[in-house]
């Protein structure tokens, strides 16, 4: 089902001489959960400003449902934003800030009353309408920044790093809610995190951003086992990047060993290939076939990782934990699973 | 759109009445001392604006009263410039060289004897400068005592403790317990400790302080205008006297100097504490 | 105990070479307390409120009303326009252009105040720029009188309090985080919303503490209306100097200066309480 809500169209934005966005196309439909995701200075903040309407895009339009918003004040956008700060107005009970978005919108005080209750269950903390925002704990000013941008229904719902200053444990918990509220809302949202685990956690379309160029955008899956650039592969689940060379048959070698994979006929130039830690298999022996020599192994429980030096290549494998497992020291044969390679043009 | 308390663009009637009303304050806060600048430069005797013509004969006025002799007044320009910076630099030297101790004291003190100290140090900056004024006269003439200078000096030195402390405090801001037991840790004794590493990293500030005490008191009027005497009298008092009946040019050409001091020791301050706290 | 932690006695040591040079303004008010209640004019001898009985005049009456209405005009305008020159201040981005204005700002506070009122004299007296401008625009026949009078003592009022209030300001909106502002954006609000809702909430304490302030430094001004004044504005400085000068009213004085202070420090006190009850009230 296509419901395209939010369309981005080649939108770059300088300051000054730093191009932080480079001719960015995007679509977001109706009530998914986008991540823009990045290191840090990728221009991903800057993306979400530039929807939110705090920064104009030096070309480029923004359309929400068709129309043209490019040039629209934020206070006009009705989008709810959730700030890395939080930006809980101080000066405010819980209750008031819930409600000030309601009151700039002229709703009456039965209306605000009432949509103030029904967001402070929906966050589960009925009680605290009337405390200080000061006297609440981390959590819950998050909750309650939360409550405040969705109180207002918002057509979109932006939120900048709103996780980053929780501990892991609380982080965990409110990612789960997060995803929970976004879905009972059916809101569209769009999130900026650099943290991976939770862009894979939350988004139904994560887009990848590397110094102001949209890499690649699709699901989390997609974007796991079939990484578009180089980039993505590494900074998603940090791949093997290994050199490959294209055997007479046309089929694709990697550190000599025969992949099995057929490589299209156009394929010209030097090869470069994606393999995941888990998608490589290690076998001790002693043979001919021994390629490899295991230079660290840790076991983690359930999966064991390998760190192997192969052709002055240092090639991380990830494995479930056997008795037999090869320790360090051991030569070991490699093989790669067919299926979860990805080439990429030098 | 930027969302600041000054928007860059767009912002409307909100940007438009802010940027208006800032103007004024410019205006109402320049506009005095750009006049002065500017009469100075005049070639007529009168005080009508704009001036006739420009010269810079006031200038000479001024050189000549510096040069040569007079002994037309009591006490001559000379003199009460000479008087006016001999007692900035008391006043610098010793309100400073309490203050450094203090601020010391109150950084690494207790919170809450710091908030209450503050605030003492503080009243003579609220205290009206008449009832000052009037109350050191009262105090010196019942003592009766030939105190020269410091009748003036110690007056003044009240009036800059509020500035020096402040900035001898905010100087203390950034300088850890830890930089301090690094240096005890090698063999430095508490107060070498001080000397050695906390003072040096104080610097900035103390200059800042030293040159607040020297603005103030080269520019103080209120309370001196109690306190000077026939034989002791500062460059502020000198030009009071000068121009009570009518304005001199001369005296606006002298201004321009006092304000071109003024201006060189503010963005020297500025420089020095810059981007770390306030100037007060 | 730990070496760098100062015990009571070290920290004394510390403080009392401060103490000694705060001294005699301790003492020069005790001696104004203790000279108001004497019964003698010209110098102490016995306890009496007869200076303070004497106080209640007319003259003195318009007096004190004269300064409280100039002190508060003045701080208003000042208010009004110190706001927005700490917005303009802390949005500047280049450090000239801000080093420029802190120094036009700030040079009215510490320059000798005598040369102030020379421009002050230059720009409203009868030949004055003003009145030149605006008969050249056409618009008056006859200069104005702006000079001795309550105007020229308002506008030099002004000028020497503004970096009062507009430095401490200028520290209290580099608090206000940007993110506020546009969360209250992002809510729906445009910028006279935010500054009414979010802005002037947020900064109410600094605000009414420098307000107090410039009252506090308005109400006990002296030079400007002496010097602006021409004897005809009759603030309290003014006449308690006078009261001395020609008058030797020694006791007379203190106890209109005991007055003065007592007002100045009432200001100051009530607001510091009006801040505190407010910003308890939603728990700051």
């Amino acid at each position: 089902m296509s419901d395209p809500h939010l369309h981005i169209e080649s939108l770059s934005k300088s300051f000054g001489t730093v191009e932080a966005l480079k001719d960015v196309n995007l679509t977001v439909q109706r009530g998914a959960f986008v991540c823009l995701l990045g290191p840090s200075g990728c221009g991903k903040t800057t993306l979400l400003r530039i929807i939110a309407g705090f920064e104009q895009p030096s070309s480029g339009r923004l359309l929400l449902d068709g129309s043209d918003i490019t040039g629209l004040a934020p206070h006009r956008r009705g989008f709810g934003m959730v700030f890395q700060s939080l930006a809980l107005f101080p000066h405010m009970s819980v209750a008031e800030n819930i409600a000030y978005g309601l009151r700039l919108r002229k709703a009456s005080r039965q209306e605000q009353k009432d949509r103030v209750e029904e967001l402070l269950n929906v966050i589960e903390l009925p009680h605290i309408a009337d405390r200080p925002v000061s006297a609440l704990s981390g959590g819950q000013r998050q909750r309650v920044a939360i409550a405040r941008a969705l109180a207002i229904r918002p057509k979109l719902f932006l939120l900048d790093e709103p996780l980053s200053a929780l501990d892991a444990k609380l982080r965990d918990n409110m990612q789960i809610e997060l995803r929970r509220l976004q879905q009972s809302f059916g809101v569209t949202t769009v999130l900026v995190t650099h943290d991976q685990t939770e862009a894979m956690m939350l988004a139904d379309e994560l887009v990848v951003l590397s110094h102001g160029v949209v890499q690649q955008s699709a699901s989390p899956t997609e974007v796991y086992r079939h990484p578009a650039t180089p980039f993505v592969a590494d900074f998603i689940g940090s791949a093997n990047l290994l050199p490959a060379t294209v055997s007479p048959n046309r089929t694709l070698a990697l550190l000599g060993i025969d992949t099995g994979v057929t490589v299209p006929s156009v394929t010209v130039g030097a090869l470069r290939a994606a393999v995941r830690s888990e998608a490589i298999s290690l076998a001790r022996s002693t043979d001919e076939g021994a390629t490899a020599t295991v230079t660290f192994a840790r076991d983690l429980g359930p999966v064991t990782e390998w760190l192997v030096q192969a052709q002055g290549h240092e090639i991380r494998v990830r494995g479930a934990s056997h008795a037999a497992a090869p320790q360090t020291g051991d030569r070991v044969a490699l093989q790669f699973d067919p299926d979860r390679i990805s080439i990429f043009a030098e | 759109m930027r969302i600041a308390l000054l928007p860059t663009e767009a912002g409307g009637s909100y940007r438009l009445t802010i940027l208006l009303l800032a103007s004024l304050g410019v205006l109402v806060s320049a506009l005095p001392v750009l006049v002065v600048t500017i009469m100075s430069f005049s070639a007529s005797d009168t005080s009508g604006f704009p001036p006739e013509g420009y010269s810079l004969r006031w200038y000479g006025d001024v050189a000549r009263m510096f040069l040569e002799e007079d002994t037309s007044s009591a006490q001559s320009v000379v003199d009460s410039t000479l008087t006016s910076l001999l007692i900035a630099v008391i006043v610098m030297g010793i309100s400073t060289a309490v203050c450094v101790p203090l601020a010391y004291a109150l950084a690494r003190g207790q919170r809450r004897v710091r908030a209450g100290m503050e605030l003492l140090f503080t009243l003579p900056l609220v205290f009206p400068l008449v009832m000052l004024g009037i109350a050191f006269l009262l105090i010196a003439e019942s003592l009766a005592l030939d105190l020269g200078l410091w009748r003036i000096a110690i007056p003044h030195v009240v009036l800059v403790l509020p500035f020096v402390l402040r900035n001898c405090l905010s100087a203390m801001n950034g300088i850890s317990v830890e930089i301090e037991e690094a240096a005890i840790s090698l063999g430095a004794s508490p107060l070498r400790a001080i000397w050695d590493v906390v003072v040096p990293l104080m610097r900035a500030g103390i200059l800042a302080g030293l040159i607040f005490a020297l603005i103030i008191s080269f520019n103080e009027f209120t309370i001196t205008f109690f306190m000077y005497t026939i034989d002791v009298s500062t460059l502020p008092i000198w030009m009071y006297s000068r121009t009570v009946s009518s304005l001199d040019p001369s005296t606006l050409a002298l201004s321009v100097f006092i304000i071109a001091a003024d201006v060189l020791l503010i963005v020297l301050v500025d420089r020095l504490i810059a981007g770390k706290g306030n100037l007060f | 105990m730990s070496s760098t932690t100062l015990t009571q006695k070290q920290a004394l040591a510390f403080a009392t070479p401060a103490f000694i040079a705060l001294l005699p303004f301790l003492g020069a008010c005790l001696y104004i307390l203790r000279f108001s209640l004497s019964a003698e004019k010209g110098s102490i001898d016995g306890v009496s409120l007869q200076a303070y009985r004497d106080l209640m005049t007319p003259f003195f009456g318009r007096s004190v009303w004269l300064t409280l209405k100039l002190a508060f005009v003045a701080s208003a305008v000042v208010m009004l326009l110190a706001v927005p020159l700490a917005f303009l201040l802390t949005s500047l981005r280049s450090a000239a252009a801000r080093r420029l204005l802190t120094v036009t700002i700030l040079l009215p506070m510490i320059l000798n105040l005598l040369v102030q009122a020379y421009g002050w004299i230059l720009l409203l007296g009868p030949s004055g720029a003003l009145n030149t401008l605006l008969k050249t625009l056409g618009l008056i026949d006859r200069p104005l009188f702006l000079l001795f009078n309550e105007t020229g003592v308002l506008l030099g009022l002004i000028q020497t309090s503004l970096p009062l209030a507009v430095f401490p300001i200028v520290g209290a909106v580099r608090a206000v985080s940007p993110e506020h502002l546009e969360a209250a954006s992002s809510l729906g609000a445009g910028h006279w919303r935010i500054l009414r809702d979010v802005t002037l909430p947020l900064l109410r304490p600094p605000l009414v503490g420098a307000a107090s302030i410039v009252f506090a430094f308005n109400a006990s001004a002296f030079a400007i209306p002496l010097l602006l004044g021409g004897r005809r504005v009759q603030m309290m400085g003014v006449a308690i100097r006078d009261m001395i000068s020609p008058l030797f009213n020694w006791s007379g004085a203190a106890a209109a200066g005991t007055v003065l202070i007592l007002l100045t420090v009432l200001v100051l006190v009530v607001s510091a309480w009006l801040v505190r009850i407010t910003t308890q009230k939603t728990g700051g």
